[in-house]
């Protein structure tokens, strides 16, 4: 029981992550009915230009976030310029490829400022872990957790109560009946891909910082996790992205402890396969890129 | 030719059979991201085959492409009603779950004094058929291109036929291909096989090229640089493909010219060029342009 609910704690962290970063997908997704596998790498990109930074001067972590954050809005808005404005009303296919393209830049990128496989990163927190009798929680989660609440309640903010959280909800909802009533689709999915791009340096950052390390792996499995949860949740809808994000990292951390690291990751891709194939009504499966 | 050459000549024809197998899926109007599994488990099964049970290699492709054909079909059986970015994330489960797979698998046998077969993610050691019968490498590179030659003209003489045109139908719009009395499963599970199979050939010829596979060659890089090789040379002919390998194998890594900076060129180079292509160089109206010029 007490391993059950320790688990089920550090699922609920590993999902916070998820969560945020499958926020991240939607939201593109759900403007441009487009999957942007360069999501990921744009935050690599942002923690690849933090840990550049640290490296070479003395600065405080808060200006490591807000370098983080910068560098992923910064990559982000490239890939949005170059990637999928040329496609909006075009190919799906090409502009998913094309955003594969520009991973590999930004992985050949970060691989020549930083040629090493593994970089420390300054810690978010010195401290150990918090303990509630038998159960400990690391600062670093509790913040993680705080910080997709609050995201979540903030985009929720953004969407209901600005003029452009209702442009963004109308084009998800019917691009062609928004763009007649006046809305600017390219310059609103250009601020979509640079307020996701803020959440997944946000994200990023929590997630180098707690770890207290940067690799070259972290492109693909932002990308990943954040496509398996955005997946998981049903494309494009907001809550469902949270759900799936939080689903995803409870069954990890449980799959994990029972049967091991590989077939944890079998077994997240095997229920995701199930439920593609079964289609259960919250995955609508209208054609979707 | 140095061997330098040869080594470059020779992946070009390797990819070239995973690009195809992804450009067969793209004509029938579905994107995979997991094509890279069933040339995983054609290297697999071909390296056991020879290394392990002592089979002449043309045999142990043939077992290859046929466990590559059967694979495709039941990873497609579930999933070929889905469309699109469902489609593709669910050959990505697929395939990511056959890594893992490769990752559990330990089966070695005692082989002439030492111990050959797959060790997990240590990987798969010794596949020598090749080179115990002292194969020149320049003789393995006609070889490959030989079969891939063969290929490309049978996918060529097939699109020319009432099948091909049955097939890019029913990639242009499967509703109304469904509407005029084609299957569309049968179709589709069809081209998934065959692109299976294909995909197979190639990983069979890569693990006795390389003599040395492991799980990690199978992971979605592959499965995403052969679906932007169908798409840089282009979506109109089965050559386009090949054309995109060679642009990416040959042009960038072959001439050692942008060496380091391979990636942040190609990667700039595919995205611009789909902006002004964006079904590839050689797409449906280059190509028949070509045929009413040279027919």
């Amino acid at each position: 029981m007490t391993d059950f609910v320790q688990n089920s704690l550090d699922g609920i962290t590993l999902g916070a992550s998820y969560a945020l970063l499958a926020l991240g997908f939607t939201l593109i997704f759900g403007v441009l009915r487009r999957a942007n596998l360069s999501y990921g790498p744009a935050i690599m990109f942002g923690a690849y230009l933090a840990t550049w930074t640290s490296l070479n001067f003395p600065a405080a972590l808060f200006v490591l976030f807000l370098v983080t954050v910068a560098g992923a809005v910064l990559a982000g808005s490239y890939v949005e310029r170059l990637c999928f404005a040329p496609h909006r009303k075009g190919s799906a296919v090409a502009a998913m490829v094309a955003s594969f393209a520009l991973w590999m830049q930004f992985e050949e990128l970060a691989v020549l400022a930083l040629p090493k496989h593994l970089y420390a990163f300054p810690a978010l927190y010195d401290g150990g872990p918090l303990s509630f009798g038998p159960f400990f929680l690391r600062l670093e989660s509790l913040l993680m957790l705080l910080a997709a609440v609050s995201i979540c309640f903030l985009l929720w903010k953004i969407l209901h109560a600005t003029r452009f959280g209702i442009a963004v909800r109308a084009v998800i909802d019917d691009p062609t009946a928004a763009e007649l009533s006046g809305i600017n689709i390219g310059a609103i999915s250009l601020r979509v891909f640079a307020l996701a791009s803020a959440i997944g340096g946000l994200t990023g950052f929590l997630i180098i910082s707690s770890q207290e390390q940067v690799t070259p792996m972290l492109g693909m499995w932002s990308t990943l996790k954040g496509m398996l949860a955005m997946m998981l949740g049903g494309l494009g809808s907001l809550p469902g992205a949270v759900a799936g994000g939080l689903a995803l990292g409870l069954l990890e951390a449980h799959s994990q402890w029972y049967f091991g690291p590989q077939w944890r990751d079998f077994i997240a891709y095997l229920l995701l396969f199930v439920l593609l194939a079964m289609r259960p009504p919250w995955m609508n499966t209208r054609s979707a890129y | 030719m140095d061997e330098y050459a040869i080594g470059v000549l020779t992946n070009i024809g390797l990819f070239s059979f995973i690009a195809a197998s992804a450009y067969l899926l793209l004509v029938a109007g579905e994107l995979s991201f997991g094509q890279q599994a069933f040339f995983g488990v054609g290297a697999y099964a071909a390296g056991i085959c020879t290394a392990m049970l002592g089979w002449p290699l043309p045999l142990a492709a043939l077992a290859a492409m046929a466990l590559g054909a059967l694979a495709a079909a039941l990873v497609g059986l579930p999933t070929l009603r889905l469309r699109g970015l469902y489609f593709a994330m669910a050959t990505l489960a697929a395939a990511e779950m056959l890594r893992i797979l490769f990752e559990l698998f330990h089966w070695q046998l005692e082989i002439g004094g030492e111990t050959v077969g797959p060790d997990g993610t240590q990987g798969f050691r010794g596949i020598r058929w090749v080179f115990e019968r002292g194969v020149e490498p320049a003789d393995f590179l006609a070889l490959v291109w030989a079969l891939l030659a063969v290929v490309a003209i049978a996918i060529h003489l097939i699109e020319k036929s009432r099948l091909g045109a049955t097939v890019r139908a029913l990639g242009e719009d499967p509703e109304l291909a469904g509407m005029l009395g084609i299957d569309v499963l049968r179709l589709k599970l069809g081209v998934a096989a065959a692109a299976g199979a294909l995909a197979a050939l190639g990983g069979a010829l890569f693990a006795h090229h390389n003599t040395y596979i492991e799980p990690r060659n199978f992971d979605i890089m592959l499965g995403v640089h052969s679906l932007a090789y169908a798409l840089i040379g282009g979506l109109g002919t089965v050559f386009g493909p090949l054309l995109g390998v060679a642009l990416d194998l040959g042009l960038l890594e072959g001439t050692r010219f942008f060496q380091g900076y391979r990636m942040i060129v190609f990667g700039g180079l595919v995205a611009l060029l789909l902006i002004w292509r964006p079904r590839g160089l050689l797409d449906e109206r280059v190509v028949h342009w070509l045929k009413t010029r040279f027919s």
